[in-house]
């Protein structure tokens, strides 16, 4: 124990281990799952367990490598189209969310400096509650006889219910929801931050203040506009809580096709091919989203 | 307490630092093979602008950067690999770095406790430091519950309580606005002479160096241009680095005509300039000739040769030009005056009576003149 | 003009988001079987819900997990946030930072199934860890430590860090600095991400059904299987009981920091009116 203790008051020793363990922590439940996925991905599903993918012929190890899952990816296409809705369920999502976040943030950012924690809580405080509990709402405002087509049909807005359930509206109504935080938090962050001044320069040199607002304050919001849209696209791409609860049957997710390929067929190759297809359409915006975090950290320190 | 340090009966090398080297990333020499020493009770100031490696150097005496190269003795022991912990160095911090969790007394106490002392001890000698820098009112407070320059005599303090060997002081007044500066500063070494505690100070303020230090080392490119007391470093420049880094200075570039023990002159293409003392340097050399701004007079008319000291008149150490700018600083003004090389020299005239004294305006043409022991000729 | 416009937008946005939990905390209070349709006020599935013991065994279930959950986000996120604020050379420090921000973005399907079979490869090699308690912890670990990170490194980066210098000047060694030091000034963000990760564990669905083994039920899992079956009055009523509990919490915390504020901005003028007198 002592040696230990000893051992860490050195300086460098600290180092290493300070950096040590968040490094085989994540490495053990990020980097080696993923690998794992990967190798799974790879083999054939035998009855109860995965086969092995190194045999040895002649003394010498053979990887044994299986395509096959990929190729029935690639040759079906329900699994394409599944894949193509996903990414533009999610592109929807994002650009809905810009379209209202960005306004959002915009006001909040320039709402009396003593209002904004208070507006800024309202926006955290569904976060804080839970998610599955906001989305089973949903549920219960848009089934057709749900409390939006009971309004609308009492005040004769509508003579028979819409149908707003399980088809894209109820789902992009639940993605929004869920995601639009995500979106308002890095704007507000980056907008608050902006100097005003900037814009009385420009008003100083003649531009108008809708001119302005396109010359200078978007592009001065470009690094939340990229976090605010990655936090929110990325995720939705493999969401599966909300087409499980909200989507229909037209409503083709991802996530969901992952799940049942995992629960429902147990055909652990396949879902992880599924997965593995789904981080290598992701990879881009992770690349966008981890070079803007670096930034970030760079410009403050 | 900008005169020379005082005369003790014995003085001692306290630090003495021997090629000490910093390279960054293995090409940027941020400190580059310096060596000096500071004897006890000294308080030895570097100055320099931003990037000169004074930080570095500073943080190198700390222990919180590892010298590349070189050696640090303290009291003739080795430190150069001693951890800043164990060090019997203090530092007080650049805007003070006081812990803002704790109060004032705790702040102070916090060095002491990590020894071990004696409560009763710390408490003494917390209240006695308190008393030193007029705080004992304040003991509770929380740093954020003080202004700029309480927070930084809670520093001063908090940095003497262990009684370090050694005081570094990075940019002590920096944080501080000018009008407090000036009082701050007094005080400071009011209270570091007192304890008779030995100083390192880091500043770029040359202002500050010159009042505060004994000794002032000019850096530039992590090495020392010069070292030597204010006055010397301010009258004998070594370098048109050092003179133009420190105050303002007009350089004359020039060749060396007359070369006797007693006097020089040297010829430059707007005027002559006869210098009151020898130079080690010979006939013909070419040499630039440093002349402040306040030690030039100005007049309407040609001047008489009063400065030359009976020798022919009219020869030496004056020029004509147009007056193009005037800037006034309400003690005194300086006049810009352009020669008829092109070269603009500035001349401050002190403003003693309360009508400006020259009488000079724009476009005007006017005489300097200088005396022969008004000048510096650097030979680098 | 322009006004109106701006409040309107942030209005309607804000109905937007609250709409759904108003609902939700109405209808729990209807006594009608059907959650859309209002009968008469009542707390009868007040009574149904706590006699209801699948889900009161799984709400504390789910309170354990979250518990130990957040007590390992933080523990690993400060180690993460430490290691990415106070090192800015080493090597693979791009790496450690992408993994570190992978579970905040990557969808939750994917981090549950690699982890999952990770486990399951554990699991025919060594013949351990069962599925249950254990396997969902560590899933919501790993994403709770996103999290933490994110939250302790914004706290780092405000911190100024001379001030472990002028600890150490003053005789401390590392583990000091940071125990009388780092540590102190560091406490309000470990709170913060301690009940932040709490609930993120507390909430989670996807992770807890890839990584739980027989008997081992979250809230938010029986609440999900309740709810793919259709609408259910007892949800709304788990849902107001949460959302109180939470909006408590989260009230009363924040109130508590903007007063702290508000003090500390005032002592600030005091120090310097004081001064200038």
């Amino acid at each position: 124990m002592t040696k230990i203790l000893s051992y860490l008051r050195d300086l460098r020793h600290g180092r290493t281990v300070v950096i040590g363990v968040p490094y085989l922590w994540f490495a053990l439940l990020i980097a080696v799952p993923v690998l794992i996925v990967l190798k799974i991905s790879l083999s054939e599903m035998e009855t109860t367990s995965i086969s092995s993918m190194i045999s040895w012929a002649d003394g010498w190890p053979t990887l044994k490598l299986n395509f096959s899952s990929y190729l029935f990816i690639s040759g079906d296409t329900l699994y394409v189209q599944t894949y193509l809705s996903s990414i533009e369920y999610a592109l929807i999502t994002t650009i809905i969310c810009l379209a209202i976040g960005y306004p959002f943030a915009y006001f909040m950012a320039r709402s009396p400096k003593h209002l904004q924690p208070m507006l800024l809580m309202l926006i955290m405080l569904p976060f804080w509650t839970s998610f599955l509990l906001r989305i089973y709402a949903w549920k219960t405002l848009l089934v057709s006889n749900g409390a939006i087509n009971n309004v609308l049909l009492a005040l004769g807005i509508i003579h028979e219910p819409l149908a707003m359930m399980n088809n894209s509206f109820s789902l992009l109504v639940g993605m929004v929801y869920s995601y639009l935080p995500f979106m308002i938090l890095p704007l507000y962050a980056n907008l608050s931050k902006l100097d005003l001044r900037y814009l009385e320069a420009a008003a100083d040199l003649g531009t108008s203040p809708f001119k302005a607002f396109w010359l200078i304050t978007v592009p001065l919001s470009k690094a939340g506009i990229i976090a605010g849209s990655m936090l929110v696209f990325i995720p939705a791409v493999g969401e599966y809580v909300i087409p499980e609860l909200l989507g229909g049957p037209n409503t083709l997710m991802i996530g969901r096709v992952l799940w049942d390929e995992f629960f429902s067929n147990n055909d652990w190759p396949m879902a992880s091919s599924v997965a593995v297809v789904m981080i290598l359409l992701i990879l881009l915006p992770m690349a966008l989203f981890n070079k803007y975090q670096s930034e970030q950290a760079e410009g403050k320190a | 307490m900008a005169t020379a340090p005082k005369a003790k009966a014995v003085r001692e090398d306290l630090l003495r630092v021997e090629g000490l080297t910093k390279i960054y990333d293995g090409a940027v020499k941020a400190v580059d093979n310096i060596s000096l020493t500071v004897t006890t009770g000294e308080i030895f100031a570097l100055l320099g602008g931003s990037g000169c490696g004074k930080s570095t150097l500073l943080r190198m005496l700390a222990g919180f950067e590892t010298p590349t190269q070189g050696k640090i003795y303290l009291a003739g022991e080795d430190i150069t690999h001693l951890p800043p912990y164990k060090r019997p160095i203090n530092m007080m911090f650049q805007s003070y770095a006081l812990f803002p969790h704790l109060s004032v007394w705790e702040n102070i106490a916090f060095g002491l406790k990590r020894d071990g002392m004696p409560k009763n001890d710390i408490n003494d000698r917390v209240e006695s430091l308190l008393g030193l820098v007029q705080l004992t009112k304040l003991a509770k407070r929380k740093p954020h519950q003080l202004s700029g320059g309480q927070q930084q005599r809670v520093a001063l303090a908090r940095s003497l309580a262990k009684r370090p060997q050694l005081l570094l002081l990075d940019e002590p007044l920096g944080a501080l606005d000018k009008k407090l500066r000036e009082s701050t500063q007094l005080e400071l070494v009011n209270i570091i002479e007192e304890v008779g505690v030995t100083c390192v100070l880091v500043t770029h303020d040359q202002e500050e160096a010159m009042t505060m230090a004994s000794r002032i080392a000019v850096m530039s490119e992590g090495s020392f241009m010069q070292v030597g007391s204010p006055d010397e470093v301010y009258e004998m420049p070594n370098s048109r680095h050092v003179a133009d880094f420190i105050g303002n200075v007009n350089i004359f570039d020039g060749v060396v005509e007359v070369d006797e023990p007693d006097h020089v002159t040297v010829r430059c293409e707007e005027c002559v300039h006869y210098v009151g003392h020898g130079i080690s340097g010979n006939t013909g050399m070419s040499v630039s000739v440093a002349l402040r701004p306040e030690k030039i007079l100005l007049s309407k008319n040609k001047p008489q040769g009063e400065f030359n000291k009976g020798k022919p008149q009219g020869e030496f150490n004056w020029c004509e030009g147009e007056v193009i700018e005037i800037v006034y600083f309400g003690a005194h003004t300086t006049y810009h005056l352009k020669l008829a090389s092109g070269l603009v020299i500035k001349a401050q005239e002190l403003n003693s009576t309360r009508d400006l004294s020259c009488g000079l305006t724009w476009g005007d043409r006017a005489y300097a003149h200088w005396s022969d022991l008004a000048m510096v000729v650097l030979t680098q | 003009m322009n006004k109106i416009f701006s409040k309107s937008w942030m209005i309607a946005v804000y109905v937007f988001l609250y709409m759904p939990i108003i609902t939700l905390v109405v209808f729990s209070f209807n006594d009608s079987q059907l959650v859309t349709v209002w009968s008469h006020a009542s707390i009868r599935w007040y009574h149904v819900l706590v006699h209801d013991r699948e889900l009161i065994s799984a709400v504390a279930l789910s309170l354990r997990i979250a518990f130990l959950s957040a007590l390992l986000s933080v523990f690993f996120g400060t180690f993460t946030a430490f290691a990415l604020n106070r090192y800015k050379r080493f090597r693979g420090r791009t790496l450690l930072s992408s993994m570190a921000s992978t579970p905040l973005v990557m969808p939750d399907v994917i981090v549950g199934l690699s982890l999952l079979l990770m486990l399951v490869s554990m699991q025919q090699w060594w013949g351990f860890p069962e599925r249950g308690l254990l396997t969902i912890l560590l899933g919501h670990a790993l994403l709770g430590t996103a999290y933490a990170t994110v939250v302790v490194t914004s706290r780092l980066r405000e911190m100024d860090g001379k001030l472990d210098e002028a600890a150490m000047d003053l005789g401390c060694q590392p583990f000091q600095v940071f125990k009388l030091v780092t540590l102190p000034l560091l406490a309000p963000a470990l709170v913060s991400a301690f009940l932040l990760t709490f609930t993120l564990s507390f909430d989670d669905v996807v992770l807890s059904s890839f990584l739980s083994g027989p008997g081992y039920s979250t809230l938010p899992m029986v609440v999900f299987s309740r709810a793919r079956l259709g609408l259910n009055p007892t949800i709304n009523a788990v849902a107001t009981v949460t959302i109180t509990v939470v909006s408590i919490a989260v009230i009363v915390s924040s109130f508590y920091q903007s007063r702290a504020e508000r003090k500390r901005k005032l002592e600030v003028a005091q120090a310097y009116s004081d001064s200038n007198q």
